[in-house]
């Protein structure tokens, strides 16, 4: 549905897009990840045809987006990062207007513009003006606009920017609605948005590709850098170095101390699992043993770690071992702000 | 086409609800109102003036009184048009609203016409008004036809390239005070280019003064409609608009 080969962008020397290459499929819901300032906006402007790539192309339903860009412009639904509305307009008005330059008929405008604001559930601000909405109305009003038309591709430029908790879930739930008819490309950089909608992740860093793969599938690929958490009762032994001993095991530091029981953090070599050496170990020591689980990289662990380079401030993050699973590139510089 | 009736329409929606479109209609017809009454005084002078020699003299209205009208008029529209266009493309950049309009399916041309026809609907909204004056000198005098069409011909040319031209400015900031300066400034410059003419060489002086805006206007209400003063006003709108397209296309690609 969305074929994107090569893209790069450049504004004289600095480069905002660098060779990028994914595809979507029909009604799949392909999440664009990455730190502020990774070329995101950029690349979805120029797929919605805002901006002409450097080089390179994007296709969207089979139509080029600098060749054709009307028949591509037909096919897609856009919601850029602030909705493009007009303040002096209502909000039916507004909607109206967007029908009317994006030639849904004259018959059908009326239906359509009830089906979208049903949806986004705005029916109550029909006739409000654009101006006068609070933040999370324009948002809604925005993605209203962009699914208005009935486009095969919706493009959304982080959708949930701005909105309090419960509207980000109602608008998380929408799009999820929406994926079986439309194909959906929205960006984000609130990492459980993309594990809890997307079916495939994305992950760009300084205009690059540094991932593409369903959330799980990026979680259990780097799951060869596994920890264990580690809770026992040791009568004031320092089990440390004994921990240390067992084959698999490549450091164990302390986590927490509560109550004057420790917990440890067990790092661990790449796929091995030494929960039940770790086990025998704490029984035949004569430790009581209170909790042992394994810690499973969350996507933002992931994230953190493709984005950022590695740096003693980020010892809370599990460090995947020497060397990087195969398939991903590390980037060099970049760290994510905040 | 049904696109750019759209544009149009939000366009002059657009003036409406802000305070522009009344502004202007507010001020133009004022200042209008004022040079008439000061044509109509200096008419009625030189009529009065021969009282002496056998009674009131029969003057021309449209040589005395209409024709210095409208060229008033032309100057009143260089100060003013450049806040009709100042906001067209500025405000949407500034906004972000032209993402709208460039990621929808139209063309660079339909969004350029929308603006251009938009602001020309208001514009000869503007013209319409002052009918009412004209209307009143047939009331209480005879004046001839064909020197008032052609001179609002004229007046309608004219204001279509202080249009162009603004588009084109206002196309290329975000600021639509900065838009609506340099409009003025560029417009005053084209009315006053021929000034300097006179210490130069006589050449320099005839493309100048052909370059000159305002006087291309006078043939106009005169009642001439000559092909040079046509040709010159449909090459100025072509440039403007020609201009504008660009800016956009430049626009696009230093996004």
């Amino acid at each position: 549905m969305v074929e994107v080969q090569h893209l790069t962008k450049r504004y004289g020397s600095f480069t905002a897009v660098d060779d990028l290459s994914f595809q979507v499929e029909r009604g799949e819901i392909l999440g664009f990840l990455g730190p502020n300032g990774a070329g995101k906006t950029t690349t979805m402007r120029i797929l919605t045809g805002y901006q002409p790539a450097s080089e390179g192309s994007a296709r969207i339903g089979g139509f080029d987006v600098f060749e054709q860009p009307i028949e591509a412009k037909r096919r897609t639904g856009y919601l850029p990062e602030t909705p493009p509305l007009y303040p002096e307009m209502t909000v039916f008005e507004y909607l109206h207007f967007v029908a009317r330059i994006n030639d849904v008929a004259p018959g059908n405008r009326t239906s359509q513009i009830g089906a979208a604001m049903e949806r986004t559930n705005i029916t109550d601000m029909t006739d409000r003006y654009c101006g006068k909405l609070s933040k999370g109305y324009r948002q809604r009003v925005g993605l209203a606009q962009a699914l208005l038309h009935n486009p095969e591709v919706l493009i959304l430029d982080e959708p949930t920017a701005g909105l309090d908790p419960r509207q980000i879930i109602e608008t998380r739930r929408l799009i999820t609605e929406l994926a079986g008819d439309h194909t959906i490309i929205l960006s984000t950089h609130i990492l459980p948005e993309v594990s809890q909608t997307c079916q495939r992740v994305v992950i760009i860093n300084r205009g690059k590709v540094v991932a593409v793969d369903s959330p799980d599938n990026l979680t259990a690929r780097l799951q060869g850098s596994q920890s264990l958490y580690l809770k026992i009762d040791t009568n004031g032994v320092d089990p440390v170095p004994t921990l240390q001993g067992i084959p698999g095991v490549v450091n164990v530091s302390s986590a927490d101390y509560r109550e004057g029981l420790s917990g440890f953090q067990v790092e661990l070599a790449p796929n091995s699992d030494v929960r039940r050496e770790v086990a025998r170990t704490v029984v035949t020591n004569g430790w009581g043993l209170l909790e042992l689980r394994a810690q499973q990289m969350s996507l933002e662990d992931i994230f953190l770690q493709l984005t950022t380079e590695e740096e003693p401030e980020h010892e809370d993050v599990p460090q995947p071992g020497a060397s990087s699973p195969a398939g991903y590139e590390k980037p060099t510089e970049e760290r994510i702000d905040g | 086409m049904g696109n750019i009736l759209a544009l149009v329409q939000k366009e002059v929606r657009g003036y409406f609800v802000s305070p522009i479109a009344y502004v202007l209609l507010v001020f133009f017809t004022l200042l209008f109102g004022w040079f008439y009454i000061a044509s109509l005084n200096l008419m009625l002078q030189l009529s009065g003036g021969n009282f002496g020699m056998g009674g009131p003299q029969v003057v021309n209205v449209n040589e005395f009184m209409i024709r210095p009208l409208f060229g008033n008029t032309a100057v009143i529209l260089l100060f003013l048009l450049p806040m009709l266009t100042m906001r067209s493309y500025a405000e949407e950049k500034r906004s972000g609203t032209i993402e709208l309009l460039l990621t929808s399916p139209l063309s660079d041309f339909q969004i350029i016409m929308g603006k251009f026809l938009g602001a020309l609907a208001l514009y000869t909204l503007m013209l319409a008004l002052t009918g009412i004056h004209i209307a009143m000198l047939f009331q209480y005098g005879e004046p001839e036809w064909g020197p008032i069409l052609t001179g609002y011909l004229g007046l309608l040319l004219m204001g279509s390239s202080f249009i162009s031209i603004g588009l084109a400015i206002s196309s290329m900031t975000k600021n639509q005070i900065v838009a609506g300066v340099a409009t003025f400034a560029v417009l005053l410059l084209f009315w006053i280019i021929n000034w300097i003419g006179d210490a130069s060489g006589s050449t320099a002086q005839s493309v100048l003064a052909y370059l000159s805006i305002l006087e291309h206007f006078d043939d106009f209400s005169k009642g001439v409609i000559d092909t040079k003063h046509l040709t010159y006003y449909l090459s100025f709108i072509g440039l403007g608009l020609f201009l504008t397209a660009k800016s956009m296309d430049t626009a696009r690609w230093n996004g």
